[in-house]
């Protein structure tokens, strides 16, 4: 006979004694685990590298880079930096790539594309030194010391300029950070719009979608499963697709104008696309079923029960429904409303195609950056702080609904 | 702790199946089944009878494979089954809600351990025809699970588990969903399939009279202990503790000392008395114990009659089959004694006084 | 009729009544997209006005006439039936993984599992343009597949997960029990009582990867457009009619899927 096991060996032999099943029940989530690894997580890696990463400078500039590890970075460097740069920039001429690290340096010193083109035009042609004084002479801020500040600071592997831009801020040549000038100072307040869009969008979700939620729990089966399928259709239907019909309905001779000439509620055509009332609508619309479901599947646990023993205890009807069936909804509506919230974050269909320039969100200017200007840095940094936006607010979702309230249909 | 297999397998060679010092904890601070050891005889009927949650389905589960001890060993057929996993056991189950693949016939489901026996074709629908006629199910073969009654779910979960002729039948409350009388009609049926083909069943239920009906032995649990293991009469009428005395039938409890004076065991009450008895497993000198006595085995006589307790007639009740009476005994510190007496006794009117008489034999001095 | 209790008052059905109202608009609402799409797809004119003055097939027959269409309607197919399949295979594997309370750290990685979900678009993409790119994948079916698998991934998941959770596992123990291995009991009885939620997952997975747009605007050039980026572009340079007919085309497919889905989460329901 063993004795009855108890305490720290019982959980241990508990532990023991589970492993095999845990090791089952790992190994058929591993795949999916491990392709999530390849087919996601790593690109999010890449971006949080991409928006950190600095190779220009590096690449153009090798031997300036090395030269200048050394550097105090108290005083402008002495003539082997200015050799090295002048050998650097003679092989950038031939190779054409001064105008890359140009480009770079431009974003943290304004001006510096045009002397690096012209430095790198002015090396090409000259074979010996001394350098130092051919480059002051032929530009006086090759002899100022903030510039080497910046090329050191740009030579470097890895920046914080995207980031710190991409919150409006800025790095002075000597370290310090600051806040940008106001009239420079744009990602903050996109920022805000976009925080700002998504909650006119869950407000405007939860307002239309609460009384259809609660009407579909009290109507009789038959009505209110067609009901239900009027909000799971949608929820189908390609967003494009529903885009697309914004689109069309909100168009200044559209079908809506239409109807506001026709009842006389306006006298002339509204500008209604390419206007933040058409993004909002156009998004609420998308994003309807996701609110009203959560809503619908705690309501449709709460029994009709509680009603009449509120009504019972004397209370009026108005005041029953606030004070004892709203509250217990309150799961649903945050788990409606936050799903809502952190979709609306990441819309770029809807703004790109209905919204107008002022309309535009994040996703929308990471976008841009990569189109119009290929600035990847910035696009990535742009999409690190939205990405840890998001996941933010998905942490309070775990934290208040947990996983298993995610579902559809 | 070290396995032993040598001194068991010598220590019975017809066992079955033997839980050895088993242990079994979910959670890792509780115990749901803690020191088991028992050992199942081949061909036997063997019933785990216990409350709910003592840990009955847990050990059925251990001894299928769907749970691992956390300590000790089970052998089956005096080998370890630690390594083996449940469809290499040759067991059969028979689950309370039956489990019958609700996509498959009820032929394809009675088929469907055969052929992973390598038993096909026309052997296999003979042998499928015959377990269906077995449980009387003959001609039901083409029907969906669905379109039958629970009764005769439950017999084709039994062509199931038995078609196979596993060595061994695990049975977790397999008639809890019947009504009343289905369920005695199928404890009879179950009980003569066992005794017709000389299979071993291990029952699970937490009905008593189901256990005394069924059962060549019966092992009571609570609280995840074996507290006895013995035939119904004996589980009965030599009840080990309190707890199997008033789980098993009826039983008026009454607080007491044990004393073996020469002979005979004595019941030492509060107030003095001191009543003969026997002690079914033997106890310290001036231990803690229960008198314990069976309501049908307590003699009502006149008041003051030779030997009789003193005792009030409380209320009396006629149940058609018997009188219960219920009556304060000052003796037994005004405790109130239950008595089932014939229908044609005739029974003294609420608050009258009379006498009790309580058999030697039957006063039951047990562990508390 | 206003579905109210027969104690109700006069200003309490007169409220329910302006409620019953509210809904009814919102319900329109969220079909009214429907009712301008289909109409304008078999509208002669190339404006878009309400309602239509004369019909016609032309749009659709643009629309089947047209090389770039029908190849963005090849591209879009391949890259869907891949990424079902793909993530239909993964996610029912780490959903049985999952719906076993024994899962190491099983609120931690459901949480992972499901994050393609919430992570905007735009960040996936520009993430696959950049990872992708180092392992020679843009431009190419497998790297649009693999980035729409793990879009799909969350959603087969918690619709597998959610039809486990009435799945009786007796059945799986039963099958052991009578002596069917493993891998046996599974695609004998596990998988045939879950067909309903595997084959619901498959179809969201489908419509998932035939409606994503922003993935497939990075990840693909001009040869394997898919569906869906051939008709942004349509609606951002100059958004005529054909798209239209695209549009409610896709809008039928849709609705054939919903159907299905639902008939499936019907019958699973009642098995
Ligand atoms: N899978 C499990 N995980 C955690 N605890 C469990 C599990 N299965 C059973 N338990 C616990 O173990 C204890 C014993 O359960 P078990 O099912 O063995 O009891 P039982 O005797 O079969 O009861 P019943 O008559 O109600 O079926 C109970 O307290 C139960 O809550
Ligand atoms: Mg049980």
């Amino acid at each position: 006979m063993s004795a009855a096991l108890a305490g720290r060996d019982l959980a241990r032999a508990v532990r023991r004694s589970a492993r095999p099943a845990q090791r089952v029940a790992f190994l058929l989530g591993l795949p999916a685990l491990l392709f999530l690894f390849v087919a996601f997580v790593a690109p999010l890696g890449a971006l949080l590298s991409a928006a950190v990463e600095n190779p220009e400078v590096r690449q153009v500039l090798p031997q300036t880079a090395a030269a200048l590890a050394q550097w105090d970075g108290a005083s402008t460097p002495d003539e082997p930096v200015f050799a090295a740069l002048a050998a650097d920039l003679k092989r950038a001429n031939e190779d054409k790539t001064a105008a890359l690290a140009g480009k770079r340096l431009n974003y943290e010193m304004p001006g510096m594309r045009s002397k690096m083109l012209s430095a790198a035009r002015m090396a090409g042609g000259a074979s010996a030194g001394p350098f130092r004084e051919m480059f002051i002479a032929k530009d006086p801020a090759w002899g100022a010391l903030e510039t080497w500040q910046v090329i050191a600071r740009t030579a470097k592997p890895y920046t914080l300029y995207y980031l710190l831009t991409a919150l409006d801020l800025q790095q002075a040549p000597d370290g310090s950070i600051s806040r940008v000038d106001a009239e420079n100072a744009i990602f903050l307040s996109l920022l805000a719009r976009t925080l700002w869009i998504a909650a006119m969008v869950t407000i405007g979700t939860v307002v239309l979608g609460f009384p259809c939620a609660y009407i579909i729990t009290i109507t009789p089966p038959a009505v209110g499963r067609i009901m239900l399928l009027l909000v799971l259709l949608p929820l189908w239907t390609s967003l494009l697709v529903r885009t697309t019909a914004w689109v069309v309905l909100l168009q200044t001779d559209g079908v809506i104008n239409d109807i506001l000439l026709w009842t006389g509620l306006t006298a002339h055509r509204l500008q209604l696309i390419f206007s933040r009332f058409g993004t909002v609508t156009a998004m609420v619309h998308i994003q309807l079923p996701f609110t009203i479901l959560p809503i619908y599947s705690v309501m449709r646990g709460i029994s009709p029960s509680q009603i009449r023993a509120a009504r019972s205890l004397g209370a009026p009807a108005l005041s029953a429904f606030w004070r004892v069936y709203a509250p217990q909804t309150l799961p649903g509506v945050v788990a409606g409303g936050l799903i809502t919230f952190i979709l609306s974050l990441g819309y770029y269909i809807t703004p790109a195609l209905v919204g107008g320039p002022a309309d535009q969100m994040i996703s929308n200017f990471i976008s841009t950056y990569i189109n119009r200007d290929l600035n990847w840095g910035l696009a990535s940094a742009l999409g690190v702080v939205l990405l840890a936006v998001t996941l933010a607010i998905y942490g309070a979702f775990l934290r208040i609904a947990g996983p298993d309230r995610m579902r559809f249909g | 702790m070290a396995l032993n297999a040598p001194l068991l397998r010598a220590k019975g060679a017809d066992d079955l199946v033997v839980f050895d010092g088993v242990q079994k904890s979910y959670d890792g601070h509780t115990l749901v089944v803690r020191d088991l050891n028992l050992a199942v005889k081949r061909g036997e009927f063997l019933t785990l009878l216990g409350p709910s949650g003592s840990g009955k389905t847990t050990t059925l589960m251990m001894l299928g494979g769907f749970e691992r001890p956390t300590a000790g060993h089970i052998l089956l057929d005096g080998k370890p089954v630690e390594a083996l996993p449940p469809e290499k056991r040759d067991i059969g189950f028979v689950f309370q809600n039956y489990a019958l693949f609700p996509h498959m016939s009820v032929a394809e489901n009675v088929a469907f351990p055969l052929r992973y026996r390598g038993v096909r074709g026309a052997e296999a629908r003979q042998r499928v025809a015959k377990a269906l006629d077995m449980v009387r199910l003959g001609g039901f073969g083409g029907r969906r699970p669905t379109q039958l009654s629970g009764g005769q779910q439950q017999r084709v979960a039994l062509a199931r588990a038995l078609v196979f002729q596993p060595k061994l039948v695990l049975m977790d409350e397999p008639l809890g969903a019947l009504d009343k009388q289905l369920r005695e009609r199928m404890q009879i049926e179950i009980k003569h399939l066992q005794q017709t083909l000389g299979i071993t069943i291990v029952f699970v239920t937490h009905d008593q009279s189901e256990a005394l009906t069924m059962s060549d032995r019966v092992a009571v649990f609570h609280d995840g202990i074996l507290q006895q293991l013995a035939s119904p009469r004996e589980l009965y009428d030599e009840p080990a503790n309190a707890f199997v005395a008033g789980f098993v039938g009826e039983n008026n409890f009454v607080p007491c000392t044990a004393m073996r004076i020469g002979p005979h065991a004595h019941a030492l009450l509060e107030s003095g008395l001191s009543l003969v008895g026997t002690m079914p497993v033997a106890l310290p000198n001036a231990a803690q114990a229960m008198l314990a006595i069976r309501p049908e085995r307590i003699g009502l006589v006149a008041s003051g009659a030779e030997g009789a307790v003193a005792c009030n007639i409380a209320e009396a009740f006629f149940l058609g089959d018997h009188t219960r009476v219920d009556a304060t005994v000052p003796a037994f510190g005004g405790m109130n004694v239950t008595i089932k007496l014939p229908p044609s006794t005739p029974v003294p009117p609420p608050g009258a006084s009379a006498g009790l008489v309580l058999p030697e034999q039957h006063c039951r001095i047990i562990a508390p | 009729m206003l579905w109210l209790p027969s104690y109700a008052t006069g200003p309490e059905r007169l409220g329910r009544l302006a409620v019953l109202v509210f809904v009814a608009l919102v319900l329109i609402f969220l079909i009214a997209p429907f009712f301008v799409v289909v109409p304008l797809s078999v509208s002669k004119e190339a404006f878009f006005t309400l309602p239509v003055k004369e019909y016609s097939w032309r749009w659709y027959q643009d629309f089947f006439g047209n090389e770039r269409w029908i190849a963005s309607v090849i591209n879009s197919v391949i890259a869907a039936v891949a990424t079902t399949i793909l993530a239909t295979m993964l996610g029912t594997a780490a959903a049985l993984g999952l719906a076993r309370p024994e899962f190491p750290y099983r609120r931690a990685v459901m949480s992972l599992m499901l994050s393609p979900m919430i992570v905007p678009i735009v960040i996936v993409a520009v993430g696959s343009y950049l990872f992708f790119g180092g392992l020679g994948l843009i431009n190419t079916r497998p790297g649009l597949v693999l980035s729409h698998t793990a879009l799909a991934l969350p959603f087969v998941v918690v619709t597998v997960a959610a039809t486990l959770s009435t799945y009786d596992t007796n059945l799986t123990r039963a099958g052991l029990s009578l002596g069917a291995p493993p891998v046996a009991v599974f695609f004998r009885v596990t998988l045939p009582a879950i067909a309903p939620g595997v084959i619901s997952g498959a179809i969201f997975a489908f419509a998932v990867s035939f409606d994503e747009v922003v993935v497939a605007l990075f990840l693909t050039s001009a040869e394997r457009r898919t569906l869906p980026v051939q008709m942004f572009s349509g609606i951002r340079d100059q958004i005529n009619p054909t798209i239209m007919a695209a549009a409610t085309i896709l809008l039928g497919l849709s609705i054939v899927l919903f159907i299905v889905a639902t008939w499936l989460g019907r019958r699973g329901q009642k098995a």
